[in-house]
This record gives structure tokens, sequence and C-alpha cells, in this order.
């Protein structure tokens, strides 16, 4: 694929985010799509964290711990040290980072299904922990989290303060979606780089890329770790749009959840998880209207979807052709 | 102390029989099945029907829930994982398969049999008291006698007849197996059924003690997958002991750290964790996961 | 070509399923429509709570379409429930919320859960919706917090309620707590405990939980059982998990009281504990014969018709459309306007159809939460009795 062609697709796509979609939902009036573009943005941050340990070989299943962790790292530094929430962002996704190295460390070593249901326990074992503990608030959650404050430099904002707008949609709108391009700038950067080459080794055979020299534990947790901040900004921004966490805000259905989205849009592409974020959730939504029968419809295409794509829905020859545009 | 051993094994003698299916489907197939517990809970949901709605006897009830759900896993694993298998490029995008069928029989069973608890008349009525050392209701020991009785069936199943033979070669080297002329897509088809059978017979024996209800599927599926873990997946044994385990951790541990209430099975998590970053492959399961 | 038929037909049944769901709502149209908004779980583990809660709802609302709408102003309206499953996740909850806004509604009922109701908060208040929440913690009543009102009794206004009258009556002394280790349980156990303090009742047990998913409850109930408590109180416990906790406590032998704070059926304790479950005692509604007026008994032969069965949560959860529309009629003004709805609250009141006698609907909370939050609901306090529930007292709340 040529250079401008991948220009031209980027830029394409950044203007729909930024313009066109608000355009449309102004001319459209349909304000509530706001939040559910929000919530996709943020949860295709975190299902990015879960493709990229796809990517290294392994299914993690404990996503929403990380983002359970991130969320209240930001609610805390708020709340109780009256830190500014955009710093909390990359603190939540920092402390994150660092505690998956911990835990990475001895757990990267598990393989195929047991490390699937090591991080699937670990969900577990973070809801339970953050009931457990004092600083979490136990089972009553952190709730009045104020909203974020404004950022100016020299005297001149540049970003207001939430709670003088009029409504907070937009901007978190715009705060979600250009996190969401960041990390998936950072994330076909990653890819695309040695690093990036050497993972795919990892996806294809860890033995063989050992014995090639390659230090294969160090990039796991590396791998890991860029995984677990991701997760742990998303949940930063979640705490900070429902001005609330709970030790049930990020629960085993939502690392579930963050897996099938990497699954639904192709585990051999970037901008697979996006994708997939987008069908899951949006579909489920739309769906509202069905009433009872909501889950029993969106339960069969999403079976159906399977036997016609069993790869993503990116694996479509459509998609294939011009890759650039997510 | 009688009591929590007592408790431990009924525990685990139905554990180790949810675990029992699971770890067949994975040893066969390589498919992590999400939808395990909700065959569970449809097994539970027929003998239901069978014995407290259309008042037949209870062993009709089971038999009606290992029927239907041997064929639902027959069905499932015929149209459903067999083409997926085939056209994936990694195995593992079965699990977004087997999360849909869950949400799919979610749903059918929130539609079919509703939202409510349900529970069938005792089997058999009294308490079994040893002297307070021992309390265990006649039902309870009934149905983990019952549980034990269909272990050692399964075992024998998988060890003596042609199938089971036929299954344990496939589950070993399913190339070796393809080679010596075993019809693959035949047994996987036996063994998907004969693991979803399983689920639903448990679902059905224990509907008769704690009920059923929609929303006991997922976290069966998870505890499931947590004893085939701790045991090693795709091994028979491994199942069973693994299942054994979890039910004594329960017990005891409920006992031992009943003070410190909520963080019982936090400690059960963290040692789990632990545990399987000492002995990565659990404890009897082959290193290659 | 397969692939190709296989999306025709799926691209098929969704529109067909769009255009079921849109027929649906424009289905009734002679009078004007009064959307009231739902949202809440109704798939899932939970998906009871929510059930009862959506049931109670929609056959209220083809009773009044029935008899003609309802008359707010100078219009009828018909009333329509639009439902949004929020799968017992915050984050979608916030979802529903949005749905309702972008739907004009400014009435909702529900979440059904803490998380929920705490999560919807800002949606709310930015779009200028009233909801009613069957969730307890007080932060969501007490101001600066002004779009929420509690949907029913909270468990430490019922509970105080209930522990006095047991140790009056029968001596108790000594209680034992047990939860599920969730957020709503554990709060309400942490509620309870304090409460039992205040009326000088000895706590024995009160940090003893079990997970939702928990099978088998002997080695959860049994070291309660040891420290023999007169009372046994199963804090916020889930519908499904009663019978079970009931029957392994009585199964080892335990003699003494079982109480909870939260609503039960009595089909489900009756198939789930049999006569095990007699003399539990547990919060309801207004359906037990002895205060149930004819238009309760009315109300639950329509749901029965319509569902095929009854459900006894649905008693006390039959209430916050009535106080939503008869709010409305006491001032059209709020149809759109919920700053006039909150007005009105401070005076509002009418009499309550679903009791015998001359109770009535009216807006209260002033001691818990210092604003009138929380819709008036008698406090039915209920003993199970083979397979039906017997009022034990019924007191107010203020």
């Amino acid at each position: 694929m040529s250079r401008s062609k991948q220009i031209i697709g980027v830029a394409a796509f950044l203007f729909g985010v930024f313009v066109l979609v608000p355009l449309m939902i102004k001319l459209t009036g349909r304000w509530d799509f706001y939040y559910t573009l929000t919530s996709v943005a943020l949860l295709s941050i975190a299902s990015a964290g879960v493709w990229l340990t796809f990517y290294i070989g392994r299914i993690n299943i404990g996503q929403g711990a990380y983002a359970l962790v991130g969320g209240y790292v930001s609610a805390i530094l708020v709340v109780k040290y009256g830190v500014s929430f955009w710093l909390t962002i990359p603190l939540a996704g920092l402390i994150c980072g660092c505690l998956s190295i911990l835990i990475g460390l001895p757990i990267l070593r598990l393989k195929g299904v047991y490390f699937a249901m090591v991080t699937l326990v670990l969900t577990e074992v973070a809801k339970l922990t953050a009931l457990a503990l004092p600083i979490t608030n136990g089972a009553k959650g952190i709730s009045s989290i104020p909203l974020p404050g404004a950022i100016s430099i020299f005297g001149l904002t540049i970003i207001p303060d939430f709670s003088q707008l009029a409504s907070t949609k937009l901007a978190f709108y715009y705060l979600a979606v250009t996190l969401m391009v960041l990390s998936y700038a950072g994330l076909y950067r990653l890819v695309h780089s040695r690093i990036g080459h050497l993972c795919r080794s990892l996806q294809q055979n860890e033995e063989l890329a050992s014995s090639i020299g390659v230090n294969i534990s160090y990039l796991r947790v590396i791998a890991y770790s860029v995984s677990s901040f991701l997760g742990g900004i998303a949940g930063a921004v979640f705490a900070a749009i429902s001005q609330s966490i709970y030790p049930s805000s990020f629960q085993v259905a939502d690392s579930i959840n963050f897996m099938l989205n990497c699954f639904l849009g192709g585990l051999g592409y970037v901008f697979g998880p996006m994708l997939g974020t987008l069908v899951l959730y949006f579909g489920w939504d739309l769906l509202f209207t069905t009433g009872k029968f909501q889950l029993l419809i969106y339960s069969s295409l999403l079976i159906a979807l399977m036997l016609a794509l069993p790869n993503g829905i990116l694996s479509l020859r459509l998609f294939n052709r011009k890759k650039a545009e997510p | 102390m009688e009591q929590i051993i007592a408790n431990g094994l009924y525990l685990g003698s139905q554990y180790a029989l949810i675990a029992l299916g699971l770890t067949l489907i994975f040893a066969l197939m390589n498919v992590l099945n999400f939808a395990h517990g909700q065959m569970y809970v449809l097994g539970g949901f027929v003998t239901y029907t069978v014995y407290a709605q259309l008042g037949l006897p209870f062993i009709v009830g089971l038999l009606a829930s290992a029927t239907t759900l041997a064929v639902v896993g027959a069905l499932i694993e015929k149209f459903l994982f067999r083409p997926v298998i085939r056209k994936s490029h990694r195995e593992e995008s079965t699990m977004l398969l087997a999360a849909g069928i869950a949400f799919f029989l979610d749903a059918v069973i929130l539609l079919v049999f509703g939202e409510k608890q349900r529970g069938v008349p005792k089997i058999v009525n009294g308490v079994l008291n040893w002297d307070f050392r021992i309390i265990m209701p006649y039902d309870r020991i009934l149905i983990c006698v019952l549980t034990i009785f269909f272990i050692a069936a399964f075992i024998g199943y998988m060890q003596y007849s042609k199938t089971g033979r036929a299954m344990r070669a496939l589950a070993q080297d399913k190339v070796a197996a393809q080679l010596m002329g075993v019809n693959v897509a035949r047994y996987s088809m036996i063994g998907f059924a004969l693991g979803a059978m399983l689920a639903g017979l448990v679902g059905g024996l224990l509907v008769s003690i704690t009920g059923v209800n929609l929303g006991m599927g997922g976290p069966t599926s998870i505890k499931a997958f947590m004893m085939v873990m701790i045991g090693g997946a795709g091994v028979i044994s491994g199942a069973i002991a693994g299942g054994l385990i979890l039910g004594m951790l329960e017990s005891v541990g409920l006992s031992v750290l009943s003070q410190y209430g909520d963080i019982t099975y936090l400690l059960i998590f963290v040692s789990l964790i632990i545990f399987l970053a000492i002995r990565p492959q659990g404890l009897m399961g082959k290193p290659w996961g | 070509m397969k692939r190709r038929n296989l999306l025709k037909s799926m691209m098929l049944a969704a529109t067909a399923s769009t255009v079921i769901g849109f027929s649906s709502l424009s289905a009734l149209a002679a009078n004007e429509t009064l959307k009231i908004g739902f949202v809440g779980v109704t798939s899932g583990p939970a998906a009871a709570w929510g059930i009862s809660n959506v049931r109670s709802m929609q056959a209220r609302a083809e009773w009044i379409n029935e008899i003609g709408g309802v008359k707010i102003g100078a219009k009828t309206y018909n009333v329509d429930i639009v439902t949004f499953d929020d799968q017992k996740d915050p984050k979608r909850a916030i979802a529903g919320m949005e749905k309702m806004a972008q739907e004009g509604i400014h009435y909702v009922v529900g979440p059904n859960v803490d998380d929920g109701a705490a999560a919807v908060r800002p949606v709310a208040e930015q779009n200028g919706i009233m909801y009613f929440p069957y969730a307890f913690p007080k932060s969501l009543y007490k101001a600066p917090a002004s779009n929420a009102v509690l949907g029913m009794v909270a468990n430490y206004q019922s509970g105080p309620a209930i522990y006095k009258y047991l140790k009056d009556t029968k001596g108790v002394k000594k209680v034992a707590f047990v939860a599920a280790n969730e957020s709503d349980p554990l709060s309400q156990r942490d509620g309870g405990v304090a409460a039992a303090k205040a009326l000088g009742l000895e706590v024995v047990s009160g940090n003893i939980t079990y997970q939702v998913d928990t099978t088998d409850f002997t080695p959860v109930i049994t070291p309660i059982i040891r420290l023999q408590p007169d009372l046994l109180v199963l804090s916020g416990v889930a519908p499904a998990n009663a019978p079970q906790l009931i029957r392994s406590a009585r199964e080892l032998g335990y003699q003494g009281l079982i109480s909870t704070e939260t609503a039960q059926d009595a089909t489900v304790l009756k198939e789930g504990a049999g006569e095990l479950a007699n003399g539990f005692i547990s919060v309801g509604g207004a359906s037990t014969p002895e205060i149930a007026s004819d238009a309760m008994k009315e109300f639950v032969t329509r749901y029965t018709k319509m569902f095929g069965e009854y459900n006894d949560e649905s008693n006390t959860k039959v209430y916050a459309l009535e106080y939503i529309l008869e709010t409305l009629k006491a001032n059209p003004a709020a149809m759109s306007d919920v700053k006039a709805f909150q007005k009105t609250m401070d005076t509002f009141e009418a009499p309550n159809p679903y009791m015998k006698g001359d109770a009535k609907l009216k807006y209260v909370g002033m001691t818990s939460f210092g604003q009138k939050r929380q819709v008036a609901v008698p406090l039915v306090v209920n003993v199970y009795k083979d397979g039906k529930f017997d009022t034990l007292f019924v007191a107010a709340v203020d």
C-alpha cells in the first residue's frame, strides 16, 4: 500500500470522527449517539490492549481488572487528593502498567487457556479487592466525583472546565475520540516497529523466537503492560463520565466483551478491535426497541456473523483492499 | 471438622461432574465452551418441567435432561462449531462462537422458562444427624452418591468402550488417531454431545437441591473453568481432582475464614493464581495448554 | 454465494426487527402518547428484579389504556412504557438514560442497583429526567442531588422497624447477618448491623458473605449456626438465593427467626424451601388479603393474565408509575418540566388506590434525606406461611 493512500485514509478517518460525526448528530438530532460513540471509543481503547496480548499469542480475559483499577486510581486521586483529572489519565495508565508488570512476570509464563483462565480470575480478584479495601470505600463505591476541570497554559484556556459547559456530551466525545486516535496510532506504530515484528514471532512460535536470541519474557511483559496501560486510561475516563465508580463497574462480562470485540473485528488487523467494539456495542443499542427479544436477536446475529466470517469482520475482501481506512 | 469434609465432598463431587463435561469438550476439540453453564441450567429446567410440572418421576426428568442436552450438544457441534473451526485461522475464534451460544441459550431460557428461581419438591425427606458432628439431609447424600456413580460410569465408558477409546486417542493426538482410522468428525460430535449431556445431567440432579434460575449459567461456566485449570485442562482425572479441590477449598475456607467473611474468595482466587504461576499446567495437565 | 445469502438474511432480520419495534410503538394512536421510561436489568442473573418491575409497569399501562387513558390537564394520554435493558452494567445504564432523553422522556423508573443509579445521575440531571431507582445509597437523594426519587422503602428504614418489632414481641437478643459479596447487599448489611446495634441487640456475626453464584449454602451457613443467633438476617438477598439459604439453615437445625428487608416471591419460596420457609419474614407491597384493595386485586389478575404468572416482588414495584402519573395529574405543567414536578412533590397528596382504608400517596424522606425524595409506600412486613404471605405488621416511613 502506498504511503499517500495511507495518509489519505488516516485524514479521512480523522475528518470523519472529529467533524463528520458531530455534524451528522447535529443534523439528525440523535444526541444520544454521543454517549454511545464515546463508550465505543473508550471500550475500543481497552480492547486494543487485549488485541495486543492476542498479538503475542495470549488470550487475555482480564482487561476488566485494569479498567477497574484505572477507574479507581483516577477517582481516588481526584476525590481524596484533589489531583487534576487530566493528570490522573496518564497516572491511571502508568499505575496499571506497573501493576501489570508485577502480575505479568509470573503469569505470562502460562499459555493458551491457562493464561486465559488466570486473567479471568484476575477480574474477579480486582472486584473482590475493591470490595475489601478501605481506600476504595468498599461496597459503597465512590460517587459524586467532580467533572474534569479546566487546563490553561499562560492564561490561555485550552480545555474549559467541564462543569461550566452546557453539555458535557460533546466534550467527553472529543476526549474519548482523541484518546482513541492516539492509542491506535501508538498501537499501529508499535506493531510496525521492530518490537512489533518480534511480538508477532512470539505468536507463531515462542521456542523458535527464543532460540534466535529474542528476549521473549521481556517482550511479553512490555506488551502486557502496554495493554494494561490502555485498559487503565479507558477506566479512568469512564469513572469521570459516570462521576462514580463501584466494584462492579467493570466485571467479568466486560473482560469477556473486550476479548469478543477483538475476535469480531479480526485478530489479524490492528483496527479490528475498534470495528468489533463498534458493531457489538452499537448492535445492542440499536436493538433496544425489540424489547424482550433483544438478547435473542443480538445473540443470533452474533452466531450468524461468526459462521459467515470466522476470522473477523475485517477479513471481508471489501476491507482488505483498503486496509488503511478503518 | 467432619461436617466440613462432608460439605466439601458433596460440593466437590458435583463440581467434578460439571468440570468433566467441559474438559472432555476441550480435550477433543480445543474449544473452551463458554456455554457450558447455560447447558447446565437448561438441564435443570428440563428436569423441573418434567418432574415438577408434568409430575413424572424424577428419574424420567434426569433422562429427559440428558437426552435433550445430548441432542442440543450434537447439533451445536455439527452446525456451529465444526464449520467455524474448519474456516478460522486461529482456533481461539471459537470463543466468540461459544459466547454467542451462551447468550443465545440465556435468551431462550429466559423466554421459555421465565426469570424466576425454580425448585422441585424434595425427592427424599429427612436429615441425617450423626451426633451433631455431621448433619446432612438425605437428598443431598442421595445426589452425592448418584454423582459419584455417574463419574464412575463416565470413567468406565471412556476406559473400556470402543467410543471411549477412540475419543481418548483423539484427545491424545488428533493426527495419529486420524491415521489409525478414527473418524474425527463423528467422534467430535459424540464427544460434544457427551459433554453437553453431562452438563444437563448435573443440572437435573442439582435442581432437586439448589433449584435453578437463568442467572446460574455464566458463573457456573467460570467455576468450571477454574476447576479444569486447577486439575489440568483436557485431562479427565484432572477435572475430578480440580472439582474436589475447589469444593474442599470452599468448604474449609468458608469455615476457617468465616470471621474475615469478605476476603475468603479473594484468598481462594489469589492462591489459585499463585498455584498456577508455579505450576502452569495445573496438577495433571500436559504442558501444551 | 452462501455467505452473501447469509449476510442478506441477517440484514433482513435486522430491518424486520426494527420495523416491528417501531410499529409496536406507534400502534396505539387515538390518544396522545405519554412515554414513561424504564432503565434496568431484564436479562442475565439479576433479570428477576427488572422483569418484575417492567411487567408491573406494562400491566398497569395496558390497564390504563384499556379504560381510555389517563387525563392530565386538558388532554388524555395513552401510557407507553419504553424499556431499556442495561444488563446490570452501569455503563449501559448511562446509554439507556441517554436513549430516554432522546425519546423526550422525562420520567424513568430504575435502575435497579446502586452502581447504575449513581452512574446515570449526571445524565438525568443534565437532561431534566426524574428517575425512580430501586437503590438505597443516601447520596442519590440528598441535596445537591435533585432528580432521583427512591421508589421503595430503604433497608435502613425497614430494618430498624423489623428488628424492633421482633425484639419487643419475640424476645430477639442476638442477631447474625449474612450477605452476598456485592455492593448492594454489603451496603444493606452494614446498614442493618448499625441499626441492630442502635437498638441494643447483640450482633454475633456481621461479616459472613457468600459469592452470588454459590450453589451450596451449607458451608456458608454452618459457622453462623454455631453462634446460635435468635435472628438471622439475609441482607439484600436475591429472591433466587433466599430459599436455598433458608433451607440450608433449617436443615442444619437452626430454630430461630430468619428475615430479610427485600421483597420476595411466595412461589419461589414454596418451590425452593417448601415448609422450611414457614415463618420467614420479608418486606412486601400491598397484595396480602388483609390490606389489598380491589384495585390491587384487579392489578394482580391483569398481571397474571398478561404474563402467565404473578411475581410477588411486583407488589413493591407497582407504585412508581402510579406516583408519576398522579403527580402529573396534580400539576400538568410537569409534563415537560421536572422543576415543576419537584415543586409539586413537596405538597402532593392523593389517595392510595392499592390499599384498603385511607392510605395516601405522598412524597416523604425528610428524615433520611432532608428533602422529599422518596415515594410513601406502606412498609408492609410479611411472614411466609404455606405458599403465601401473611401481614405481620404495617408501618409508615417519614
